[in-house]
């Protein structure tokens, strides 16, 4: 019972650290990368007996193996890629939006009614004009009703969005009653084999061609979007800081809904191309959990639209991967899905090590109390 | 320290980059170190010696990890068999699982088809269409499809749907249910009118309709007095849903149970009440050894074998097929003797030579009554367009013609709702 | 105080944070069935002594002795277990649990834990010391002060002897601060050692047996209650004049900017934070507003600025060109600019309000101007312009205008946010505590920039705590205590002691 007890400092301490020089920051992941390698090759050897390198080649050959699996690598990034995008100026502006899920399915439920409905009718110019309207608004609405509420009564956005979720895939599961083709399917098939009424065209004989610069454009206007915009820079100062947004005279609900619709709307057009551009039918899980992986490929990114290129090519690389070595090793696939959470976990957390720093209770502190 | 991290981390990089490297050169000739085992002991067996399959590649597509489902463990199971039957190398077969119903499906398709496979065939409803636009694309390979409907009217050469005469199966299956409410009834636990039975089942559909009455009238045949009630689940695998409907059912009177679902849910449900069960798929004796009677079972071995051995011998698949009894494609597992009634082995044995000889049918007309009326005539939903129109009559000699593979199609379309059956759609 | 071991004594606490110090070498006895008040200014070091003896802080230096014995208080429950109680100004209670639940909540019995038997304990404490309290009401449904009576309710419960209560008047009406003093006086009676810390010199002189004075982290002196006087008091709690040397001249203009009348506004839990608050800005001329931390400063500033809503009363802009009257009362800041209202506003909370932290500095310079003009895109070459010119003039460290603000200094942030401000050539200013935390240089520098506004002509208004600065400064001083204005002085006539004793007593020196 005395004065200089050793209270007075934390062994371990946690200090952010916000002036890391880029060149280390990339050593960091660099080095992150390559230790989750070298840890899942000892868990490789220890539970299949196989040889990691040739796993791991077998992983780049999931995606580079041939012309379609490339061709494929990049439909894949790109449907993740432009949910990425739709979800970021939500959470740019601090809007926990994790109903991606749901406003990509409305998107796609309002694509494939027009489709069904019109895809014979109409002129295919007009038709695919109609499509990306209409899945925009069906979207934005899907994103503005829990904006609605966040803004008027300060509901929790999380879980209202959430919930969204479960909504959409029941109206979806509706449809897919409604339209079910053949009867008793539970599916709808595909839309239009025949006619191919409400495709989205292809363009040099490469089916996904289109989706790919659809979303290449998307990107280059998000980036513009959110640096050069008036509504761009709006949205990162109501996210920053609701106060200093009030304080110079934003108007926080309008920034709140304008930002919301715009996600959803995006999100919309994700599902347009799922829909229309990639899958041609539509189902509850048409999304496939991409709204959920794209708030990742954005905070990874760390909200820049071109890094989410980078991203989103890094988790669909070890998609592709897991279920390559999955099939070609005939391992179960959850072996794979370790293999890639081991990968992603060592990412993640070079991030933590890039923003802070960690120090250990100096001995000479301690000799400050004596 | 961090520095000698540092370093070591580098050196461990840079010795991948090398092995990557040299790993390449390896893949140039995989078959050299590759022994075939499987075929020298195919070859012993002599079951295919007169055939060559050593240029025979098939690709699989699964909807599930057969690890997750049993309704995909049961195509692995398939696949393994005729792998081993056949001699096949390991590197002959691909299987890729977890493919969803979509466009996945028919890239993945194509990714096989750029693998070199000649023959590739998907396990689910849902893929038919992605595998239809896959054949249109690499005319040269060979697509089969379970449970589709498509095969017959698509107007392509290389796309084949197969299904099995599973209503025989269910049949069966419902003899075994029968004997025991007979036994139920003998020894006083119920009276004849409290034979009610209790069907779980996935959707409305034709594919569950037929074999839940297939299993009615299985039962029928041995009691009479049986009725039976179905709740549906609006999913094919929702184990939650089945054991809540399984309990429903009980408490709504019914002596036995059984389920068209891919769950244990129903018959887990099933053992804690006590209550007898038939299930379906795959044996449930480990998780019900005082309930389980009997499971009736699609066996995919003698397709999958028809379909390699035409594609090695340049015949051609048929556009349809149905396996039966006969062929081996239905099947019963073993029979829980601890549950059963007396007597049902020999039962069982009886009924199967009268399928194998042809002189039973599952849905003879003069076996049951709609709305107390004979069945003399019916229009089936056969040809599907996507019209929901029914077009083809199904009353054939007697009886109704399911899963007439010559002029209709291998997929159910019996989806009539017969005296005794109670079926509440809740939608 | 017959009682010769005193219930608390510190003996040469110091504690630093990091450069500053917070409390030098204080001694401080507390005696049981004594009520000891601890008087002194925002940051004199009261907060940071009561959480070292409560456990939240550790000193650097010194001794502590409960009882007689010495101790080391490593944790709030290493007080607990001394049986010290403290009632923090903000509430820890759980909304939707009952006043009884809340009380025995984190006690540890041994054996079944019975509600029932527990609420009779409890009841007994309450009938004891003359609480009035429904147990089974949930707190959301409780007034402030019925809050506060759980807060000591459960202290109580947990056996303390010692209570430390921070500034509890502060949320109260006149009659339940009456009702609270009359609770602590039968506590004391009852044998328990009781501090208060507390702004208002006549609650001071009313309950208190004995008052310890702190100033800038030092105690000054503990003197006896009835041998005091407000006067003497207010004089060792504010010191002697220090001659800061700030130039002041004369006012030139004088004519009426803004003339706020009867304002009053409340807060969330319905308290009211200002009260029929009444006072003209002068163009060209500094209005300092001295008070206590918490008085209603920034209600106010936000309420002219159109940030906070006021019920009644109105604020009227006087445009020096036109001569017409505005009244800008709930607009929202968009509207007071499209009016023509040339408002400046440097506020308190520097990074969360003024400034956004992780944007550099031409984006923060931005801020006011980046939505004139109706193109869809921001253009950032005047704003790049104006934060170059800033750097240089105010003589901004920074790397580059391109640098987060965040990674500034606190000077360099403020010099940031003041450069933008004026920028627009205010015609009224608002500046909230604006060297706060910046070092002597700086300061200047900020001084002189205001003094220049005034000299521009424009109304300015100057909250601020260092009562020497404010003196130097201003032309007019206005004083609040509790969200009234306490008097308005002439800067140049006036003195600390008088300004102290507005400050922590209505109308001060006529009382």
């Amino acid at each position: 019972m005395s004065k200089n007890t050793t209270h007075s400092e934390p062994l371990i301490r946690l200090s952010k650290n916000d002036s890391v020089p880029m060149w280390k920051g990339w050593l960091i992941r660099i080095a992150a990368v390559v230790a989750a390698f070298i840890v899942c090759a000892f868990i490789i050897v220890s539970v299949t007996d196989l040889n990691p390198i040739e796993v791991y080649a077998a992983m780049i050959k999931g995606s580079f193996g041939s012309v379609r699996k490339f061709w494929i690598l990049l439909q894949n990034i790109a449907m993740l890629l432009c949910i990425a995008l739709a979800v970021t100026p939500a959470y740019k502006m601090k809007f926990w939006n994790i109903g991606a899920e749901g406003q990509v399915l409305m998107g796609g439920i309002a694509t494939a009614a027009c489709m069904i409905w019109f895809g014979d009718k109409m002129n295919p110019v007009l038709l695919i004009i109609l499509m990306a309207v209409v899945s925009c608004v069906a979207g934005a609405i899907w994103g503005l009703i829990p904006a609605v509420f966040k803004a008027n009564f300060n509901t929790n956005e999380t879980l209202f969005t959430l919930m969204m979720n479960y909504v959409a895939m029941q109206i979806a599961s509706y449809c897919v009653c409604f339209w079910e083709n053949p009867k008793g399917s539970n599916s709808v098939g595909i839309i239009n084999a025949q006619t191919q009424g409400g495709w989205l065209p292809t363009i040099g004989g490469q089916k996904y061609l289109l989706n790919i610069l659809i979303v290449l454009f998307l990107t280059i206007f998000m980036y513009i979007y959110l640096k050069y915009s008036k509504h761009g820079y709006e949205i990162s100062v109501v996210g920053e800081s609701e106060n200093t947004a009030r304080y110079i005279g934003i108007n926080v609900k309008k920034v709140i809904l304008r930002t919301m619709a715009l996600s959803g709307a995006m999100c919309g057009i994700a599902g347009l191309l799922l829909v229309s551009g990639t899958n041609h039918t539509i189902s509850s899980e048409t999304t496939g959990g991409r709204g959920f992986t794209a708030i990742m490929v954005s905070w990874l990114a760390k909200f820049n639209p071109f890094v989410m290129i980078l991203t989103s090519f890094l988790i669909v690389f070890l998609d592709r991967g897991a279920s390559e070595i999955a099939t070609r090793f005939r391992l179960d696939e959850s072996m794979a899905d370790i293999l890639t959470g081991i990968i992603l976990f060592f990412i993640i957390a070079s991030e933590f090590f890039i923003n802070y720093k960690i120090n250990f209770r100096s001995k000479k502190k301690k000799g400050v109390n004596e | 320290m961090k520095k000698a991290l540092k370093v070591i981390a580098l050196v461990l990089a840079l010795a991948m980059v090398f092995a990557f490297a040299a790993c390449k050169n390896n893949d140039n000739d995989p078959t050299d170190s590759a022994t075939p085992s499987g075929a020298t002991e195919a070859g012993t067996q002599g079951t295919a010696t007169d055939v060559d399959y050593s240029k025979i590649k098939v690709g699989f597509i699964f909807l599930h990890a057969p690890t997750d489902s049993t309704y995909d463990k049961n195509f692995q199971n398939a696949v393994d068999a005729v792998q081993k039957k056949l001699g096949l190398k390991d590197d002959q077969i691909i299987v890729r699982s977890n493919i969803e119903e979509n466009a996945n499906c028919q890239n993945t398709a194509m990714e096989l088809v750029d693998e070199g496979c000649n023959v590739i065939f998907a396990d689910s409803f849902g893929h038919e269409s992605y595998m239809m636009e896959a054949a249109k694309e690499a005319p040269n390979v060979q697509f089969c499809h379970a449970t589709g409907t498509h095969a017959k009217t698509a107007g392509l050469k290389n796309f084949h749907n197969a299904f099995a005469s599973i209503y025989e199966g269910r049949y069966l299956a419902g003899v075994a249910a029968g004997m025991k409410l007979n036994e139920m009834i003998d020894s006083g636990k119920i009276t004849a009118d409290k034979a009610k039975m209790g069907y779980v089942g996935a959707f409305p559909y034709a594919e569950v309709i037929s074999g839940f009455t297939s299993f009615y009238l299985g039962a029928k045949s041995v009691c009479p007095s049986v009725t039976m009630e179905v709740k549906y689940t609006n999913s094919w695998f929702d184990e939650t849903a089945e054991k809540t409907q399984a309990i429903a059912l009980i408490d709504d009177g019914c002596v036995l149970i059984s389920q068209h679902a891919d769950s244990p849910g129903a018959p887990r449900a099933c053992e804690e009440k006590g209550v007898p069960n038939v299930a379906y798929n795959v044996s449930t004796i480990d998780m019900g050894p005082n309930t389980a009677i009997i499971s009736s079972k699609i066996d995919w071995t003698p397709y999958m074998e028809l379909m390699i051995t035409s594609v090695a011998k340049g015949e051609e698949i048929p556009a349809d097929w149905c396996g039966g009894i006969a062929e081996g494609s239905v099947q019963l597992t073993e029979l829980n003797t601890a549950v059963a009634a007396k007597g049902t082995q020999e039962k069982l044995d009886e009924v199967m030579k009268q399928f194998k000889e042809g002189t039973l049918h599952v849905f003879d007309t003069n076996t049951f009554t709609v709305n107390g009326q004979k069945l003399t005539t019916y229009l089936a939903d056969v040809i599907d367009e996507g019209d929901f129109k029914p077009e083809t009559e199904a009353i054939k000699g007697g009886y109704f013609d399911e899963s007439d593979v010559a002029d209709k199609r291998s997929a159910p379309y019996f989806d009539i709702i017969i005296d005794g059956i109670t079926a509440v759609v809740e939608k | 105080m017959e009682n010769k071991t005193p219930a608390i004594e510190l003996r040469g606490i110091t504690k630093r944070f990091g450069s500053v110090v917070a409390n030098s070498n204080v001694d401080l006895t507390l005696y049981h069935g004594e009520i000891l008040s601890i008087l002194g200014e925002n940051g004199s070091g009261k907060t940071t002594l009561m959480n070292m003896i409560s456990g939240i802080y550790f000193p650097d230096e010194g001794q502590i002795f409960v009882n007689g014995k010495e101790v080391s208080i490593r944790s709030p429950k290493d007080a607990f277990d001394l049986k010290i109680g403290m009632i923090h100004q903000h509430f820890k209670l759980i909304d939707v649990f009952s006043a009884a639940q809340n009380i025995v909540l984190g006690v540890k019995n041994k054996g079944k834990f019975d509600l029932k038997k527990e609420t009779a304990a409890i009841r007994e404490i309450c009938d004891k010391f003359g609480f009035v309290i429904d147990l089974e009401k949930k707190i959301y449904e409780m007034s402030v002060s019925e809050k506060q009576t759980v807060e000591i309710v459960k202290v109580l419960y947990k056996g303390a002897d010692i209570l430390i209560l921070d500034e509890p008047t502060a949320v109260l009406t006149p009659q339940e601060i009456k009702k609270l003093f009359a609770v602590i006086r039968t506590m004391r009676d009852h044998g328990k050692a009781i501090i208060i810390i507390t702004h208002k010199l006549n609650e001071v002189m009313e309950i208190s047996d004995r008052v310890a004075v702190l100033r800038k982290g030092e105690h000054i002196g503990t003197v006896v209650t009835s041998e005091t006087s407000p006067a003497e008091l207010t004089q060792m709690m504010v010191g002697k004049k220090v001659s800061l040397n700030i130039k002041r001249s004369d006012v030139t203009d004088g004519s009426d900017r803004l003339i706020v009348e009867n304002l009053n506004c409340v807060d969330r839990e319905g308290v009211s934070v200002i009260s029929d608050f009444s006072f003209t800005a002068r163009a060209g001329e500094i209005l300092g507003i001295a008070g206590v931390a918490g008085s209603g400063q920034r209600e106010l500033l936000e309420g002219i600025a159109g940030l906070q809503r006021l019920e009644s009363g109105s604020i009227t802009y006087i445009d020096p060109k036109t001569g017409n009257h505005e009244n800008l009362r709930n607009k929202t800041p968009i509207q007071i600019r499209n009016l023509g209202v040339r408002l400046s506003f440097v506020p308190e909370d520097r990074l969360g309000m003024g400034l956004v932290g992780s944007m550099d500095i031409i984006d923060n310079v931005m801020l006011r101007s980046y939505s004139k003009g109706h193109s869809m895109f921001l253009k950032r070459k005047a704003p790049k312009d104006l934060a170059q010119q800033i750097i240089s003039d105010l003589e901004v460290v920074t790397p580059s205008a391109e640098t987060p603000v965040r990674r500034l200094s606190g000077g360099n942030v403020q010099k940031v946010l003041v450069g933008r401000e004026i920028s627009a050539n205010p015609k009224v200013l608002m500046v909230a505590y604006p060297v706060r935390g910046l070092d002597i240089n700086s300061s200047y520098m900020i001084y002189n920039l205001i003094n220049e506004q005034k000299e521009n002509g424009a109304a300015v208004i100057f909250v601020g705590e260092d009562l020497d600065v404010l003196l130097e400064l201003s032309d007019r001083i206005l004083v609040m205590c509790g969200g009234r204005v306490s008097g308005v002085v002439d800067a140049r006539t006036t003195t600390k002691e008088e300004i102290g004793l507005m400050m922590t007593s209505l109308g001060g020196a006529k009382q």
